[in-house]
């Protein structure tokens, strides 16, 4: 029974980088479908055009430069965020929040407010586009990862921009996870496989055991961990942060976060960066806007002196995963490197010197963990019956208890699917209300941790200690968090309703649902503008040649006239942006030389028959 | 070991094809996944018998092959019932496999099944024998959160209660020992089909022991989190 026809993808959506990818059903062989520049990278970046036109991806890239307060990059790191979680990112980041971000982060563009999975939501929408254009075909569902150590929230926020985007998310997958199934799928591999996954702003480390049984490969997740504000973003922002101090010891520059010129020096940096993973050194040549060239020799060991403390930072996450995995660096078969940050020799250098074993790079790190979401959707679209997929919660959940402590009820590092039953009842007699606080994370006091979710139980009146209540806490297959409430002596459903600390109320959905039509309804136009245009001008062309024949002399001035003027009035609708218009035009273009075409047409046909004999026809 | 056969299930309607069915997952008679029947437990799911030791391979072996089963991926293109099922099914196979491979839940779980064990009853109080030094331990922990706050010298205050820390850590390995004891007790009585009275008994001991784990292990805990602060 499929419940639906369209074709099915994985989508890799990335802090700096997003791909989307897909089984070849003749090879059996992920891969990653270009866009329309040729590359399968599609920056995440998202410019609002002043005529209200979404742009994505690479043309958004190059307007960082020239319209960088209408254009954002690295929302990822909003995903999911409210304003008190996101102060650090907005020392480094250009982003201009709106006020009334308290719950849910809303950014400005230009002169309109988008909440972060809007705007990821336009990136998918992109590579749904590049997937149908390369099908020819619909594309309506998905698999999206997620990095490993995400939240509820942040993965809630993902699944709402896959249906923002007009996709049925089947699953969120955890990147580390799915970069080991483009890898186990490449060479077979068996035993404990360590992945070590820094993106462009994202940590993960995850623990896998690869085994064979009799049914098929099963890929059990033993451990994961990871820190969802560190990846190559940071880098760039340290070595933007020194030289901003280098030139401003010499040269009085103003580096406002916003500004073009501190977009052009990442820009330069980053170039700088990816040449330091080739070379030992390499010069920065950057002209400072009071005339001045500033240059910067950079030397491989000073860059690496920069970066020890993030190289440092992630290597705690990946002690505590094999901790919690009760295995030691020896006892790992396998490491894999994912991401792009990952090319920087240093980084290899301390996954290989900690596992003491050379990590896996065969693979292109920017494109495996797509590779790896595709796979994935292939085993659910398909029911591929011989690989099996078992993944972990990162983070405990637990409820906020009498003076604030938490207490655990589903351990991070748990199966999914995991649950947790908690019994509830009244203290006080008559008492009609219970308060439950559900919080992730690994701290003691609930305030440490990451609220997700508050709601009351409504009971009705009675002695204290009567009323029995469980409540049935699921965590699902994609990580997301599930509240049922049942009264214990009914045996009846107990209706809540859980309002999430953080994230988009299903109402607001609903609107934004409705808005996003609105731009596909805009992607419509543009479509439908482009080929008006290009009909218009053959129209126009087969009429100038028609005119210019020896055929046209047939025709009279009056009628010559009338011609002209349609097509004065074509030309006219043609530079403009309206497709109805347009067409109307053309209709009037073609009545005007029904004549025209006809005597063209006539003359045509009596030279063709010049010279040749009636038997001949 | 062997493994003994699940207990026998009541028989039970399929939400389906509304015929009696005898399957543990799937209907025996139209093929779709089933509720968990009444009366399995997480040893019964996992055709283990009511004991204490476990082989661990062979757990993991049987967890392995029902997750094959009963995984959500596995039921993406099912009907709404099934996939919903399917969820709640691994998600109960899942906390069976958690529970029971952690020796210590798998007492807490057995004697809550027994009904020896009511959830939330963990005494907080301190086991008598070990009044003293608890008191002791109180004692340099307030003395060393005065000497922090107006910093004053902490290295002999630090010593003590590291020297603390390994003392109870060294208890909390006696009672663990214990417990293991008691559990073969229990798998002794088990096969032997010992009276009730005989089983009783044994689950209070337990009881006991666990109580009294959890609170040095609070201990430990406790002590370890304010070292660690200095």
């Amino acid at each position: 029974m499929n419940r639906s026809m369209g074709r099915i993808v994985g989508i890799d959506l990335g802090t700096t980088n997003s791909l989307v990818a897909y089984v070849d059903p003749q090879t059996g062989r992920p891969k990653c479908i270009p866009g329309p520049y040729g590359s399968t990278l599609c920056p995440s970046v998202v410019s609002l055009d002043p005529d209200g036109k979404i742009i994505v991806g690479e043309p958004a890239r190059r307007r960082l430069l020239i319209q960088p307060e209408r254009t954002i990059y690295s929302v990822k790191r909003l995903m999911g965020r409210g304003l008190a979680d996101v102060q650090e990112e907005l020392q480094l980041f250009p982003f201009r929040l709106d006020p009334g971000s308290a719950s849910v982060i809303r950014v400005r563009l230009g002169e309109k407010v988008f909440t972060p999975p809007e705007i990821s939501a336009f990136i998918l929408r992109e590579l749904k586009s590049w997937a149908e254009a390369h099908f020819g075909e619909a594309v309506d569902r998905a698999v999206i990862t997620v990095p490993a150590y995400f939240n509820d929230a942040q993965r809630q926020a993902t699944k709402d921009a896959g249906k923002l985007a007009g996709l049925e998310v089947l699953r969120l997958v955890n990147e580390p996870t799915a970069a080991a199934l483009a890898y186990g799928l490449h060479e077979k591999q068996r035993g404990k496989v360590a992945v070590y996954d820094l993106g462009g702003g994202t940590f993960d480390i995850s623990i896998l055991k690869l085994i064979s049984t009799r049914e098929g490969d099963i890929y059990q997740v033993l451990s994961t961990n990871g820190d969802t504000h560190l990846g190559g973003d940071d880098i760039d922002n340290l070595l933007q942060a020194f030289i901003h101090e280098q030139i401003r010891q010499t040269d009085d520059v103003d580096f406002s976060p916003h500004g073009e010129l501190a977009q052009e020096l990442r820009k330069a940096l980053i170039a700088i960066k990816h040449e330091l993973s080739e070379e030992e050194s390499a010069l920065l040549r950057f002209p400072l806007p009071n005339g001045r060239l500033f240059e910067h020799q950079f030397t491989r060991g000073a860059f690496e002196a920069l970066i020890l403390p993030i190289v440092e930072r992630t290597m705690r996450p990946v002690k505590q995963a094999l901790a919690d995995a009760q295995l030691k660096p020896s006892d790992m078969d396998e490491a894999v490197l994912v991401g792009g940050a990952t090319r920087t020799p240093m980084i290899r250098r301390t996954v290989r010197e900690f596992f003491g074993r050379a990590p896996h790079t065969e693979l292109n790190p920017d494109e495996v963990v797509a590779l790896g979401a595709a796979v994935q959707a292939n085993i659910l679209d398909r029911g591929v019956q011989d690989m099996l997929l078992l993944d972990v919660t990162p983070l405990s959940l637990g409820i906020e208890t009498y003076g604030g402590a938490v207490a655990k009820v589903i351990p991070r590092n748990s199966t999914i699917p995991a649950s947790a039953q908690e019994l509830y009842t009244t203290g006080v007699d008559n008492q009609t209300g219970i308060d439950i606080h559900v919080v992730q994370g690994e701290r003691e006091l609930a305030r440490d941790c990451r609220s997700l979710a508050r709601f009351t139980l409504r009971v009705p009146p009675a002695p204290a200690g009567l009323p029995r209540i469980e409540v049935k806490f699921l965590i699902d297959a994609n990580g997301i968090l599930q509240v049922a409430a049942k009264d214990v002596r009914t045996g009846e459903a107990h209706s809540i309703e859980v309002q999430p600390s953080y994230g988009i109320s299903d109402a607001e959905i609903e609107r934004m649902l409705e808005e996003s039509i609105e731009y596909a309804e805009k992607d419509f136009a543009e479509r439908q503008l482009i080929e008006a245009r290009t009909e218009a001008e053959s129209i126009l062309n087969a009429t100038a040649k028609a005119l210019n024949s020896s055929q046209a002399n047939a025709i009279s001035a009056e009628e010559r006239g009338k011609i002209d003027a349609s097509v004065a009035a074509l030309r006219e609708a043609s530079a403009g942006s309206d497709y109805k218009l347009i067409r109307r035009r053309i209709d009037e273009l073609n009545r005007a030389t029904l004549h025209l075409a006809e005597v063209v047409m006539n003359g045509a046909i009596s030279t063709a028959l010049e010279g040749r004999n009636v038997a001949e026809v | 070991m062997s493994s003994q056969p699940a207990t026998t299930n009541p028989p039970l309607v399929c939400w389906n094809c509304h015929e009696r069915t005898v399957g543990t997952h799937f209907c025996s008679s139209c093929g779709k996944l089933l509720q968990l029947p009444q009366g399995v437990d997480y040893f019964s799911l996992l055709e283990l018998p009511r004991k204490l030791w476990i082989e661990m391979a062979a757990l993991e072996q049987k967890f392995l092959q029902l997750s094959w089963k009963l995984h959500p991926d596995k039921f993406v293109n099912a009907g709404e019932e099934e996939r919903e099922l399917s969820l709640k099914r691994s998600s109960e196979l899942n906390d069976a496999y958690r529970t029971l491979r952690d020796p210590i839940a798998r007492v807490e779980y057995l004697l809550a099944l027994e009904g020896a064990r009511k959830e939330g009853e963990k005494k907080q109080q301190a086991p008598p024998e070990l009044l003293e030094e608890v008191f002791e331990l109180n004692e340099s922990l307030d003395e060393l959160r005065e000497a922090r706050a107006s910093a004053g010298d902490l290295t002999a205050l630090k010593a003590r209660l590291e020297s603390a820390e390994r003392n109870f850590q060294e208890k909390l390995g006696e009672v663990d020992d214990q417990l293991q004891a008691v559990a073969k007790e229990w798998d002794a009585a088990f096969d032997a089909n010992a009276d009730s009275a005989a089983r009783k008994k044994l689950m209070a001991r337990m009881n006991e022991l666990l109580n009294r784990r959890s609170y040095i292990r609070n201990l430990v805990t406790n002590v370890t989190k304010e070292l660690a602060e200095v």
